[in-house]
């Protein structure tokens, strides 16, 4: 219904645009010439002077009347605008001065954080040392019973070779008495026999122990010497440990 | 047939509702105070002399690089947050970009002698410095609009602070061309006219003479009146139009010293093209530009023209450089919203998206 009706204002607004246009068009070439910017000239020039004059009369005035002009207003809110740039740069070095702080916060907490870490790794390896130190009090005490063992076993080596002369020292005599056929001396050389049977049985005996007291020795050896390698490697691992905790701790 | 109705239909009839509807439109802004612009949810995390730098965060956290808009000094920048619907900083909230915002102020009398340099230096590069540490950013990405878009590449050309793109929207670069009459942009150039002494005994450039200037350009003014009056049924508009209405005459004062400058360094001189000019103790060279870079100009622009933006495609290093015209006008754009659309399709490929 109302797109039926008629709107008067929109011909009237495509006229009045059409004449705006043209009057501002008009109005531009008129004013586009030297004389219109020689007559700018003096119109800005002589008004400046008017103003300078006007302006002055009014500080001399206000000067004898003793009343403070926008002049002086004005030279106190530059002050106020000073005072506002002072402030603003205390700002800017506070935030300097900030970021600086933090920057040295952070790095203090990397640096007690690798402290703790140090710290801990030090406690682990204390743990560790006191460990290899009760075994190797062990390892002491086992040594001194083997070394005692080894002094037994040099005991029984000299006994032996005494056995070993008294035996070589029979079969002299058992040959010696190879020719002699008494009876009562067979006898007794028999009895002499058994006893050296014995005594040999004996020896037996002490040798199969001595070997077993050997193969304790060489175990016993070998052990020390794993243990040694075992310490040395612990020692390099430990000098690895505070070699990166040093390196860690500089950076 | 009756005389009533032969008069009916010579007469055409007119919809009774709707001139009711927009005649007390009409009324209503006649009569009525400003309306109240309400920004985007904003945060102010810096201030000095006259300026603040707000910070909008995103709706939805998308991108990890923030942006920081910046405005021309001609204006007052909150036409780039000029209320929920039509806002840019809010289509940006939206899009899930953090957005800062740097709101020059109105300078004072004890203003005047802050230059460009000293807005460049002393108030943009601290607010970029102050938004990157407020975000944890690592980069951010800089919006320029109007001559903001000339501070901002401006800027970056100059900083070493870590700017990751640039978006130039309607940004005049090349001063020898431009919107006003060619005798005049003459006079200029060969010092006929100069504001030097003008804007001495001023001090501070009042907002009166800046709106001035603007209707200068185009004195006969009368269609925005037009389009409220052919569009005052439609209460939607009629919203947009006022606010609009007050941002156009709710122009900024200008500090002298910078007035100065911006005259003799960029209209007369043309220094930022030919490579000349000095901001502080450094040279602005915008072959330092490296970052991606988003130049836009729009068509039915009459403040800034096309030529005026395009030679910076040539002077910047930048291997990532984009330009396109897009269909709307130097106000429009932002009044629209459609600033948000157009820098967010560049942007959301550039912006590290969070996974």
């Amino acid at each position: 219904m109302t797109k039926d009706k008629n709107d008067p204002f929109e011909g009237f607004k495509l006229i009045s645009e059409i004449w705006e246009k043209q009057l501002n068009g008009l109005l531009y070439m008129m004013t586009d010439n030297n004389e219109f910017v020689r007559l700018l000239k003096v119109g800005t020039e002589s008004h400046s002077r008017y103003m300078e004059l006007l302006r002055k009369n009014q500080e001399l005035m206000a000067g004898v009347m003793n009343m403070p002009t926008k002049k002086d207003v004005a030279n106190v809110a530059k002050l106020s605008v000073q005072t506002e740039e002072k402030i603003d740069i205390l700002e800017e070095q506070i935030w300097n001065l900030q970021d600086s702080i933090g920057l040295l916060n952070k790095e203090n907490l990397e640096m007690f954080q690798e402290v703790v870490n140090v710290v801990k790794q030090m406690k682990i390896e204390l743990q560790k040392m006191a460990l290899e130190i009760a075994e190797t009090k062990k390892i002491q005490a086992e040594l001194r019973e083997l070394r005692q063992g080894l002094v037994d076993i040099k005991i029984i080596q000299i006994n032996l070779q005494e056995l070993r002369k008294e035996i070589e020292d029979l079969k002299g005599i058992k040959a010696e008495l190879k020719g002699v056929n008494d009876a009562a001396d067979t006898t007794a050389i028999q009895t002499d026999l058994q006893e050296l049977m014995q005594e040999v049985a004996q020896l037996t005996d002490i040798k199969a122990e001595i070997a077993t007291l050997k193969n304790l020795f060489q175990k016993g050896k070998a052990k020390d010497k794993d243990k040694d390698k075992d310490k040395v490697k612990e020692k390099e691992k430990e000098k690895e440990l505070v070699l990166t905790g040093a390196g860690a701790s500089k950076s | 047939m009756s005389a009533k109705a032969s008069v009916t239909n010579f007469i055409p009839l007119l919809d009774i509702e709707k001139e009711k509807a927009r005649w007390n439109q009409v009324y209503k802004v006649l009569t009525e105070p400003k309306p109240d612009i309400v920004p985007t949810p904003r945060e102010i995390i810096w201030k000095k002399n006259k300026s603040t730098l707000y910070y909008h965060p995103a709706k939805e956290k998308k991108y990890q690089v923030p942006l920081f808009l910046v405005y021309s000094l001609l204006n007052k920048p909150y036409i780039l947050d000029i209320g929920e619907g039509s806002s840019v900083v809010g289509g940006l909230t939206e899009r899930g970009y953090d957005v800062y915002f740097l709101d020059w102020g109105s300078p004072g009398y004890e203003d005047c002698d802050i230059t460009l340099d000293n807005y460049i230096l002393d108030y943009l590069e601290k607010a970029v410095k102050r938004a990157l540490r407020h975000s944890g950013a690592k980069e951010i990405s800089m919006v320029g609009y109007c001559l903001g878009g000339t501070i901002s590449a401006i800027f970056t050309s100059i900083t070493k602070l870590p700017i990751k793109n640039l978006i130039l929207a309607a940004v005049p670069i090349d001063f020898s061309v431009g919107i006003v009459p060619d005798k005049w942009l003459k006079g200029l150039q060969k010092g006929l006219i100069n504001f030097d002494r003008l804007s001495d005994i001023y001090g501070v450039i009042p907002s009166e003479y800046m709106y001035l200037m603007f209707r200068g350009l185009s004195p006969v003014y009368m269609s925005p009146w037009i389009n409220l009056i052919t569009r005052a049924h439609d209460e939607d508009y009629v919203e947009k139009w006022r606010r609009m209405d007050k941002w156009t005459k709710d122009t900024a004062s200008f500090a002298g010293a910078a007035f100065k400058q911006l005259l003799n360094d960029l209209y007369k001189d043309n220094k930022l093209l030919k490579g000349e000019l000095w901001i502080g103790d450094r040279k602005v060279d915008l072959k330092n530009i490296t970052c991606p870079v988003f130049v836009f100009s729009t068509s039915r622009d009459t403040l800034v023209l096309e030529k005026q933006s395009l030679p910076v495609m040539d002077l910047i290093s930048s291997e990532d450089k984009t330009y396109e015209v897009f269909e709307c006008g130097h106000v429009s754009l932002a009044l629209t919203g459609r600033f948000a659309i157009f820098a967010d399709k560049w942007l959301s490929t550039r912006s590290n998206k969070i996974q």
